[in-house]
């Protein structure tokens, strides 16, 4: 059973992320040529352990101020200046994990400057008073599929008239703590993830990354040609970490946004992490929905970056599609024998196309699914 | 299917199960799992944190199917699992990660009982915490919104100013059906001023209490009121 998908259409006036291959143009060229910014490294920074593959944009070991903060400088400098933080144009901010590295850096050396952006809402306050925004921030953090109820949430504000122009600011930077996490749950280890590649053992790989996207009415105007049309939300409760085995919490969210999607010839981005139930599940859903589809994801070359992940994916896909090469990039890092045969694993042209699905996943099996459309 | 509305003069939703949990002060988790032992399943239970069982206490009886939506507002949430889980490196503790991780005190309790639902809204900010939940509320096309928050008492980061020194949660259902109902939560828009917003906590005493609110904020004015 799936509840019908949101179709409030959003125009998207800007949008670009960061990631270790730098902004969003850099980043799809660097997905295009098969690029991976994963390397192997030690999955608590300088206090050791075994070899996992991270894509960093620096050092993991937590810094004062945050090692996060040049990064996100140099991303919210591009973001197109408005009153951001006020009732009309706010800010919506997600993140999985938000400061929680300075929380463990306060736990390796009782430095107690580190807990000033430990929490959510003392990292936003940083955020906010670095950027000059007003109080009306809404943070939202929803593990894995955070980035896609940002953007849902925007489309709301706007069609209520209750916002003129929303910004959703998504970051996600990995710590010992999460890097820790993943690894005690064993999936990530020491393989390189194969999105969506039937092998014996399944991993996955974390990276940092940031994005933002400025959100309005105007959809279709010279200056927002494209638009996120709909949005499918679904939640199993099934387990934890686990997805109801037969699917259906994929095949809830893939209905509702395919039904949304009506005619329309889109390929998908899919949520493809590496491991391989999930994966296995996704791709077989997503095929039985969106036959003879391309199904690609970029977590082989860019890791995880959880929180942010939709929101970094949703710059990427809009750089590719602006890009002079008229391709997607393929699956980087996926391998033969995928799941389905609809997973793509070179890049290949968007002429044909008039919209993309992205998709994502989390923990407690949270399904998100959005649809991007353009003229 | 939802689609774009003109913009409404008044956004509006009636109250139909309020449940509040203000826990003895001293409270643990291990007294909350002997005190609310008969609400969950003997399996959970033994891994619930406090948090955990207070949400699950006030959505007792909650009238929640797959196509409604849950808002979720706490500024700390899993502040235990958090701070145990920090303590757990260098063998870093598989169950208290992903429970430390938001939200997931509510979903401790959704998944004991295997209650999928359409969309989960969680926040995790402070500033205009109860407001930005509210309007989360307002805005679903759920037939029904638990609008559900609350907070757990932390150790190590209280001294440090990051976690809770109190422990409570709430839980109301809004629907569209002023029938029966025991209060409404109302927003006008066209206001440009904001006031001071209700905290989590006191938003909860509001509920408990059954006392009446009202504030601007969000480019409006909120009211909550009583039958």
């Amino acid at each position: 059973m799936s509840a019908p998908a949101d179709q409030l259409p959003a125009g998207i006036e800007a949008c670009d992320c960061l990631t270790p291959f730098g902004d969003a143009a850099a980043t799809a060229s660097a997905l295009l040529a098969g690029r991976r910014a994963l390397t192997l490294t030690p999955v608590l920074g300088r206090d050791g352990g075994d070899l996992v593959p991270l894509a960093l944009t620096g050092p993991m070991d937590e810094t004062l101020p945050p090692r996060w903060l040049p990064g996100l400088r140099q991303l919210a400098a591009k973001i197109p200046p408005a009153a951001w933080g006020s009732a009309r144009t706010p800010v919506i901010v997600t993140s999985s994990n938000f400061g929680v590295g300075s929380l463990y850096a306060f736990t390796r050396d009782h430095d107690a400057r580190h807990l000033a952006h430990g929490t959510p809402f003392a990292s936003v306050g940083l955020l906010r008073a670095e950027f000059g925004w007003g109080e009306h921030v809404h943070v939202f953090s929803h593990a894995c599929v955070t980035a896609h109820l940002g953007l849902a949430h925007a489309a709301r504000l706007l069609h209520a008239g209750l916002a003129d122009r929303v910004l959703v600011f998504s970051f996600d930077f990995v710590s010992p703590f999460v890097a820790g996490g993943f690894h005690s749950l064993k999936i990530l280890n020491g393989n390189l993830p194969a999105p969506y590649a039937r092998r014996e053992t399944g991993s996955i790989g974390l990276g940092d990354g940031a994005a933002f996207a400025v959100m309005t009415r105007s959809a279709g105007r010279q200056n927002a040609p494209f638009q996120l049309a709909a949005h499918a939300l679904h939640n199993e409760m099934f387990h934890f970490t686990g997805n109801q085995p037969d699917g259906a919490g994929f095949a809830a969210c893939a209905a509702a946004i395919a039904a949304a999607a009506g005619g329309r010839r889109v390929w998908v981005k899919g949520h493809g992490t590496g491991t391989l139930e999930a994966g296995r599940l996704e791709a077989e859903v997503l095929a039985r929905q969106f036959p003879d589809t391309p199904l690609v994801s970029w977590k082989g070359s860019l890791g995880h970056t959880l929180g942010s992940c939709g929101l970094v994916e949703l710059a990427l896909t809009l750089a590719a599609l602006r890009g002079a090469d008229g391709k997607i990039p393929g699956t980087v890092g996926g391998a033969a024998p995928s799941f389905t045969d609809t997973v793509a694993l070179e890049p290949f042209a968007h002429a044909g196309f008039d919209g993309a699905i992205m998709a994502g996943n989390a923990f407690g099996g949270a399904h998100a699914a959005m649809l991007l459309t353009h003229e | 299917m939802a689609r774009g509305h003109p913009v409404p003069p008044m956004i509006e939703r009636f109250i139909h199960h309020v449940r509040v949990e203000p826990p003895p002060a001293d409270e643990t988790a291990a007294g909350a799992r002997a005190r609310l032992a008969d609400k969950f399943p003997r399996t959970a239970l033994r891994r619930m944190t406090h948090l955990g069982l207070l949400l699950g206490s006030v959505l007792d009886g909650a009238p929640l199917g797959p196509e409604d939506a849950l808002v979720y507002a706490s500024t700390y949430a899993e502040t235990r699992a958090l701070e145990d889980f920090l303590l757990s490196f260098p063998a870093a503790s598989p169950l208290l990660f992903q429970t430390s991780i938001h939200p997931g005190g509510v979903q401790q309790v959704l998944i004991g009982r295997q209650q999928p639902i359409a969309r989960l809204w969680p926040h995790a900010g402070r500033t205009r915490l109860v407001e930005q939940a509210l309007l989360t509320a307002l805005l679903e096309p759920a037939p029904r919104v638990a609008l559900v928050g609350g907070e757990e008492r932390g150790t190590w980061m209280i001294e440090s100013g990051i976690a809770s020194d109190q422990a409570f949660s709430f839980a109301t259902v809004l629907t569209r059906d002023a029938a029966g109902a025991a209060g409404r939560v109302g927003f006008n828009s066209g206001n440009s001023v904001d006031e001071p917003c209700p905290a989590l906590d006191a938003f909860a005493s509001a509920l408990r209490e059954r006392r009446a609110l009202a504030w601007l904020g969000a480019g409006g004015s909120w009211t909550l009121e009583w039958r």
